[in-house]
């Protein structure tokens, strides 16, 4: 049995619109889980639903299989991390870790233990009386975790903690969340638009659009192996080109790539591939190559311009199935712009997705 | 961008302004009766003037009462209509927000008026009491006003993470929103304090026999007297209002509400 | 802000008795006013109130003179504010915190105490009239009390903060890059001013001025002192019908007209506001 089990959970704003429509996950203890979607998929509403702070229409929120769909947010023993922090401005940095001991009613000598314990664990222990407003985003983020951890919550949840944070700062407090994470052992969910973000702090990533999910699996899979396009498209395939199906099997399929024939794997929800029908194909910049002179291989096409990034080369080059941006060692041979050349396929990295639907 | 002659006018404006307090200030120390200007020779007796005419004296303390107690009471009811509009998205809203600006745009003289013909003469409602409501009133759009700036300044999550902490909802706006919208509720209470305590057209219709508050007094003073004893008074209101304006804008900001 | 459960009830059980309050206590004797302005003591509904009061040559000089006013000192107002409101918005935020605190004073004194001041000024042996005698410019002392230059400048006076404070705000959003990105585009300080500024701090303009002419033609102390009965503005003229002649009708005549045009000028320049959005 799950941790924390959401049952069909359905959630409407308006009417005839819904939000989340019979959303259905299990966190198993100790996991981390992350919602990954584009805004407006109901991924905070899913977590705030999961707080007590959206009344849901339809469907059940389980923590220890006990029903906790009815119970007020206050009663909930739920960790919450926001996006703004929501830090209370007129408290130190202990008085706000110890609020939720307060609402305990935890003996006072204890809450200064915990608290202690707490700010030490995110570092902050020489902050202790100063006011939000002087600390730094970082330092904040520090705060919010530490207050929310502190009342040793049954499940921990993050609507995008890391958002308001830089780049180089981002990456630092991620390694810091799942350190922590995973000293407490504590169930959490995360909500997160950002997909590296998501890949590299989870056990296990969903990704939603529009109130449902997509697909639900480990980082490393989902990275590998979208089962659809939206999927592939979200998780950083640069390029995609719709062609025709040649041959199909159980788990590859065929299609034409300059004068040759390629092999891809196939993904789907709604039917097998037939030869004739129109599959989208999804691959990464870095997983095709270009060569140039007569005895190369591949689908001729056009350089249109490079742009240099360190230790690579982007090229824009273009085909007669689409444009295509390409990444090559800066140190291997150069193409201007103008130059013929022919993309090479590297069709075991390559992905085909195919609906019925879309077509 | 900025030029010479902008200075020029900066100079004008601040001349134009705050000329006038110079002229009272001086004239409050003049010893000619007749305000002849500039004056001449130096003297307190129009400062002593002020404490001993009971006319000043009687009304001085209505208009604080009167001031205290109609900025209090349009705080208490303001501050939740305040709270409602800045925290919930709901149908109405934009009425509520008109209503509560209403008593701005229609003119203090024909809102005592009104309320004079309505209270006083048709309900036979006492003078004090039509005087409050009078002033309560026209401070509703201040306090809403200001409370709502404050409330916005505050991420309204911390509500949500005060309750996610344990707390109840009341508890959670005691312990976490109140503290902090101290500033806003004391500027709020300053703004409403003044504008009350200034007010002469709402007054004019609702004074009352033995019942005047001090602006009104101060006019009808002129009405018989041409002496500096009025600027000896208003030197007097303000120090009074510079000490209260000046603490109050250091300690909050008082500008950025107005 | 989330959705809770029984929201609707928090949110009328907040609103109340604060809405409650203003109906009762001012929507109320407004709507009496409106009847009695329609419904003589002798019973029956009748518009005469309104048409006595525009066939009547005084009023109508009154009503007119009070519009006129207005309009003159919401022109100077916006002549002054300004220029010197753009040196304000441009000034290091210390420097500028303490000279609107100035802006502000006068704005938090008693119009009793700001208008006594100009009777020391303009008076017969005040401020102007000593200058122009020892200047020989004059031999009597010129009368200036109870003229419409006394009342203008008072009112002046009185509202000029209003206009600043909105001016100033305005233009504090006009980042220092668009005033530069126009000058490198070629436009001198002029042409800067007149088609970066202006547009840009329109919405503080209009507020503006709809502050300073509204509170021009209602307001009370100024023309009382500086215009007496002589020179009757709307406000003194509802005093004098209502205290004096004791003609409630009239009153509540003059009342409603005074309402009915400062509605009138607020919602046709909050139209103007929106438009330009």
């Amino acid at each position: 049995m799950p941790h924390l089990e959401i049952r069909n959970l359905t959630v409407s704003y308006e009417k005839n619109r819904p939000t989340l429509e019979q959303f259905s996950l299990g966190v198993e203890q100790g996991e981390l889980v992350s919602l990954l979607g584009p805004s407006g998929c109901g991924k905070t509403t899913t977590l705030r639903s999961v707080a007590g702070f959206i009344q849901p229409d339809a469907g059940q929120i389980l923590i220890n299989g006990r029903d906790y769909t009815q119970l007020p947010p206050n009663r909930r023993d739920i960790g919450l991390v926001f996006q703004s922090y929501a830090l209370f401005p007129h408290l130190t940095v202990f008085n706000n870790v110890a609020f939720g001991l307060r609402m305990r009613r935890i003996p006072k000598g204890e809450i200064s233990e915990r608290v202690t314990t707490a700010l030490k664990m995110v570092g902050l222990e020489a902050f202790a009386n100063r006011r939000p407003a002087q600390l730094s985003g970082g330092q904040q983020q520090r705060v919010a975790l530490a207050r929310a951890t502190v009342i040793e919550p049954q499940v921990l949840l993050l609507d995008e903690p890391l958002s308001n944070l830089d780049a180089r700062l981002r990456v630092d407090m991620r390694q810091e969340i799942r350190r922590l994470q995973q000293q407490l052992g504590i169930t959490t969910l995360y909500v997160t638009h950002d997909q590296v973000e998501a890949m590299s702090i989870s056990d296990r990533v969903v990704v939603m659009n529009q109130g449902e999910i997509e697909q639900i699996g480990a980082p490393e899979r989902i990275f590998a192996a979208p089962e659809t396009a939206f999927v592939a498209d979200f998780m950083g395939f640069d390029n995609r080109f719709k062609a025709a199906v040649v041959s199909a099997r159980t788990d590859k399929l065929q299609l034409h790539w300059g004068g040759d024939a390629i092999e891809l794997r196939w993904r789907s929800r709604s039917g097998s591939p037939q030869p004739g029908a129109r599959a989208e194909i999804f691959f990464r910049a870095d997983n095709a190559s270009l060569a140039a002179g007569p005895d190369a291989l591949g689908l001729a096409g056009q350089v249109i311009l490079h742009t240099f990034h360190g230790n690579e080369l982007r090229y824009l080059v273009e085909t007669e199935v689409g444009e295509f941006s390409i990444l090559q060692d800066s140190a291997g041979q150069r193409f201007e712009p103008g130059a013929a050349v022919k993309v090479q396929p590297q069709p075991q990295k390559w992905i085909a997705i195919f609906e019925e639907t879309g077509q | 961008m900025v030029s010479r002659w902008m200075y020029t006018s900066l100079v004008i404006l601040y001349c134009f302004l705050l000329g006038p307090f110079v002229i009272i200030f001086m004239a409050s120390f003049g010893a000619n009766a007749t305000m002849a200007f500039p004056p001449q020779g130096f003297t307190l007796d129009w400062f002593a003037n002020v404490f001993e005419t009971s006319q000043f004296i009687d009304s001085f303390w209505i208009s604080l009462q009167l001031a205290l107690l109609s900025t209090i009471v349009s705080l208490i009811m303001g501050m939740p209509v305040a709270y409602a509009l800045v925290r919930f998205q709901f149908t109405g809203s934009g009425l509520v927000e008109t209503v509560f600006s209403a008593p701005i745009l229609v003119p203090g003289l024909v809102i005592g008026f009104a309320m004079l013909n309505f209270f006083v003469l048709l309900g036979d409602m006492q003078v004090m009491t039509g005087l409050f409501i009078g002033h309560t009133a026209i401070l509703f759009p201040y306090s809403v006003r200001v409370i709502s700036a404050s409330l916005r300044n505050l991420d309204p999550y911390v509500e949500d993470a005060a309750v996610s902490l344990g707390a109840r909802r009341l508890r959670g706006f005691l312990l976490v929103v109140l503290p902090n919208m101290q500033a806003g509720i004391a500027a709020a209470f300053v703004l409403g304090f003044i504008t009350s305590f200034n007010n002469v057209p709402v007054s004019l219709f609702l004074s009352g026999p033995g019942v005047t508050t001090l602006p009104v007094s101060m006019l009808s003073y002129l009405e018989y007297y041409f002496d500096p004893t009025i600027a000896a008074l208003s030197t007097l209101l303000v120090a009074f209002t510079v000490v209260l304006v000046q603490s109050a804008e250091r300690l909050l900001g008082l500008s950025q509400f107005v | 802000m989330s959705r809770r459960p029984n929201q609707t009830r928090t949110i009328v059980l907040l609103v109340s008795p604060a809405f409650i309050f203003v109906l009762v206590f001012f929507v109320l004797p407004l709507m009496f006013l409106l009847s009695q302005s329609v419904l003589p003591a002798d019973g029956g509904f009748t518009l005469t109130g309104y048409v006595d009061f525009f066939q009547s040559r005084v009023s109508r000089i009154v009503y007119l003179r009070t519009l006129r006013l207005g309009l003159i000192v919401t022109g100077i107002c916006v002549l002054m504010s300004y220029p010197a409101a753009f040196v304000l918005a441009r000034m290091p935020a210390r420097r500028r915190s303490f000279l609107m605190s100035l802006v502000i004073l006068p704005l938090m004194t008693n119009a009793v105490a700001r208008t006594f001041a100009w009777l020391i000024i303009l008076g017969r042996r005040g401020m102007v009239n000593q200058t122009l005698l020892s200047l020989e410019l004059v031999e009597n002392p010129v009368r200036f009390i109870f003229t419409e230059t006394a009342i203008v400048l008072g009112l002046t006076q009185l509202f000029l903060p209003l206009m600043v404070l909105p001016l100033v705000s305005a233009m504090e959003n006009i980042p220092d890059d668009v005033l530069e990105a126009a000058r490198s585009l070629g436009a001198n300080r002029l042409i800067t001013f007149a088609r970066i500024v202006v547009p840009l701090s329109s919405d503080g303009l209009v507020l503006g001025a709809t502050l300073v002419f509204t509170g021009s033609v209602t307001a009370f102390v100024t023309p009382a002192i500086l215009g007496g009965s002589r020179l009757l503005l709307m406000s003194t003229l509802l005093r004098q019908e209502a205290v004096i002649l004791f003609d409630q009708q009239a009153a509540a005549v003059v009342a409603v007209v005074m309402i009915s045009t400062t509605l009138a000028v607020n919602l046709l320049l909050r139209f103007l506001r929106v438009r330009q959005v």
